[in-house]
């Protein structure tokens, strides 16, 4: 809100006389600066939260900000129809650059109103908002600082009318998703509509103990439910984000979410024609690890260091990983190869083994339709052991979500490569590659695979012999030997049905020029991805 | 003083205890090593401090978040 009155009169670095439409010009530029009012913004920064003026500040490049939609808001006018105040839109938007790429970006101005929308004909942001319309028509990504609990029931009286669910609804936000980048940061409580927005984006992020996240707020929960929870117990980061994956990563900051935006943004091109921007390496392609021929214990019940394996693999200092808090049991990593943005996907020993649990398979399936969309290849560093077994894992649906990662991989049509670092069993070993193609399978000589693994295996199989031998520990114990001999990862690359077995130490300079090989294949395939058929 | 819970990321069983009640611990220190999915999982300990309880033995049955010991620093 701005008083009119107060600033009607000139000052000299204005230069003296203004012509009348200037002043109004700038009378109304001032008053959008000023959001909600010194109140408002002071109480925003005592819940250790900036502004939306502030935020763009700290996330876009330097005055490269062209605001859209400046002086939308609410005037109110004296008898005279002179204009006495404004309160500006709570939505600020408009185009702006990060590290020199042009975005559309807008955010929820949470002193005015509490980001609610305004009514006005045409919406600056939100749910068919201007800035979608300008990310879809320029194919520039679209950036969300979303601070807002969206529609509010005060708004039926102003209109007259209830409004239906889903006209001017999410049709743009949807049709986003498979064209450019759309990532968004969870910056206050967010429900209802940029609650939805927020997850309809390729990568969210929300700041751990000042922002929240829900379909519906402690108000509603108390109404409908009875009972009572505080905000952050029902949507901080605990559960968004590591319990969830409602929200794909935590800040610590709002600048840490910042900073997490521009990096996720680093990968990806500006759209879906258009190719990964390819950055200098200063790392050597042929730089050959020691440490990776012993990174994997010699016991195989031992685990190691998924994390230190990728960070020995890819370009030193270029790894970026999604939802490191959710589905642990997988890794999904944007990391670069001699510059070029590549996926890697990487089974976690150290959480149950790697075995894939179904919210690791929704991150995975997350991941893999990011980078098929974006034309960012795969590389599958693989220890799995199978899917998660036990009540808890069935009662998750496991098989399903476990089966949606096979069908999704099985659809991948970016260049994929899979490497085995030790175990690959069974049908979420069928998820780490995509096998329809030529696509390579590679393998250290740590690698096993089959469909189960041996133990276990030959006690479901041989159930009877073992039952019936006189020493049956012993007999289960000889045929886990006799077929363990077959099980070498050599017998299989001596009929070819695993296509190279590399010495450790040459991961990166084969995965480098994987990932040049690939960008031909890349080049001859941009554009928008076709859907097929219905997802188990 | 405060008083760290130890938790276990994982449904098992506890396979051996390293540690006993007093020892004295440093952030990253292995406590114990639970059994998962045939694989062992090294309980580390999340912050400096002492161990002022051990709640598991081995062999027993473990479930996600479930406490296992606790240190207090």
């Amino acid at each position: 809100m701005h008083n009119r009155e107060l600033n009607t009169e000139k000052s000299d670095s204005d230069g003296g006389a203004e012509a009348p439409l200037h002043e109004e010009l700038r009378f109304r530029r001032l008053a959008a600066l000023e959001m909600g009012g010194k109140e408002a913004v002071d109480r925003q920064h005592a819940a250790s939260r900036l502004t939306v003026r502030e935020r763009l500040s700290k996330l876009i490049d330097v005055k490269s900000f062209r605001e859209i939609g400046t002086l939308a808001g609410s005037g109110e006018y004296d008898e005279n129809n002179k204009l006495v105040k404004v309160t500006s839109a709570p939505y600020v938007a408009g185009l702006a650059r990060i590290n020199g790429r042009p975005v559309a970006i807008g955010g929820e101005d949470f002193t005015v109103r509490g980001g609610t929308t305004f009514g006005s004909a045409r919406r600056k942001g939100g749910q068919g908002g201007f800035i979608e319309d300008l990310a879809h028509y320029y194919k520039i990504p679209l950036v969300n600082l979303i601070d807002g609990a969206g529609g509010t029931v005060t708004s039926a009286k102003r209109r007259g009318y209830v409004a239906f669910p889903g006209v001017h609804g999410f049709e743009r936000s949807v049709q986003l998703l498979g064209e450019v980048p759309v990532v968004s940061a969870v910056l206050g409580t967010a429900a209802g509509g940029p609650a939805g927005r927020a997850i309809l984006s390729h990568f969210s992020v929300m700041v751990r103990g000042t922002s929240q996240v829900f379909a519906a707020g402690p108000p509603v929960v108390k109404r409908s439910l009875g009972r009572d929870i505080e905000k952050e117990e029902l949507g901080g980061a605990a559960v968004a984000v590591d319990k969830a994956g409602t929200i794909h990563n935590a800040a610590d900051s709002e600048e840490d979410a910042f900073e997490q935006m521009a990096r996720f943004l680093s990968y990806l091109p500006q759209n879906v024609w258009e190719m990964p921007p390819v950055t200098e390496c200063d790392d050597p392609v042929d730089r050959c690890e020691n440490e990776l021929r012993t990174i994997v214990p010699e016991r195989r019940t031992q685990p190691y260091s998924m994390h230190r394996l990728i960070e020995l693999v890819v370009d030193k200092g270029s790894v970026f990983e999604i939802q490191p808090t959710y589905g642990k049991a997988v890794i999904t990593s944007l990391a670069r190869l001699d510059g070029r943005p590549v996926g890697i996907i990487a089974n976690n020993p150290k959480f149950y083994s790697g075995a894939m649990d179904a919210n690791s398979a929704r991150k995975q399936i997350h991941f893999m339709e990011l980078c098929d969309t974006f034309h960012i290849p795969l590389v599958f560093l693989v220890d799995v052991p199978g899917f998660m077994v036990g009540l808890k894992a069935e009662q998750e649906a496991t098989l399903r979500e476990g089966m949606r990662a096979v069908y999704v991989a099985g659809q991948l049509s970016v260049p994929t490569l899979t490497l085995v670092i030790r175990k690959c069993y069974g049908m979420a070993g069928m998820a780490t590659c995509n096998k329809n193609d030529i696509d390579l399978k590679l393998s250290w000589p740590t690698g096993e695979w089959g469909s189960l693994p041996v133990e276990g295996g030959v006690a479901a199989a041989f159930r009877r012999e073992i039952a019936n031998a006189p020493d049956p520990k012993a007999r289960e114990k000889e045929l886990e030997e006799e077929l363990n001999a077959y099980s070498s990862p050599f017998r299989t690359a001596e009929a070819f049905a695993v296509e190279e077995i590399i010495d450790p130490s040459e991961t990166r300079p084969i995965l480098c020029e994987f990932v040049e090989l690939a960008e031909g294949r890349l080049r001859v395939n941009l554009g928008p991805k076709g859907k097929a058929g219905v997802s188990p | 003083m405060t008083t760290t819970n130890v938790t276990s990321e994982v449904i098992g069983s506890v396979w051996k205890v390293e540690m006993n009640v007093g020892d004295t611990v440093q952030t990253g220190d292995v406590i114990m090593i639970l059994e998962s999915m045939k694989m062992e999982i090294p309980v580390e300990a999340p912050t400096d401090g002492k161990i002022a309880d051990i709640l598991v033995k081995p062999e027993d049955s473990v479930d996600e978040d479930q406490i296992l010991c606790t240190i207090e620093s």
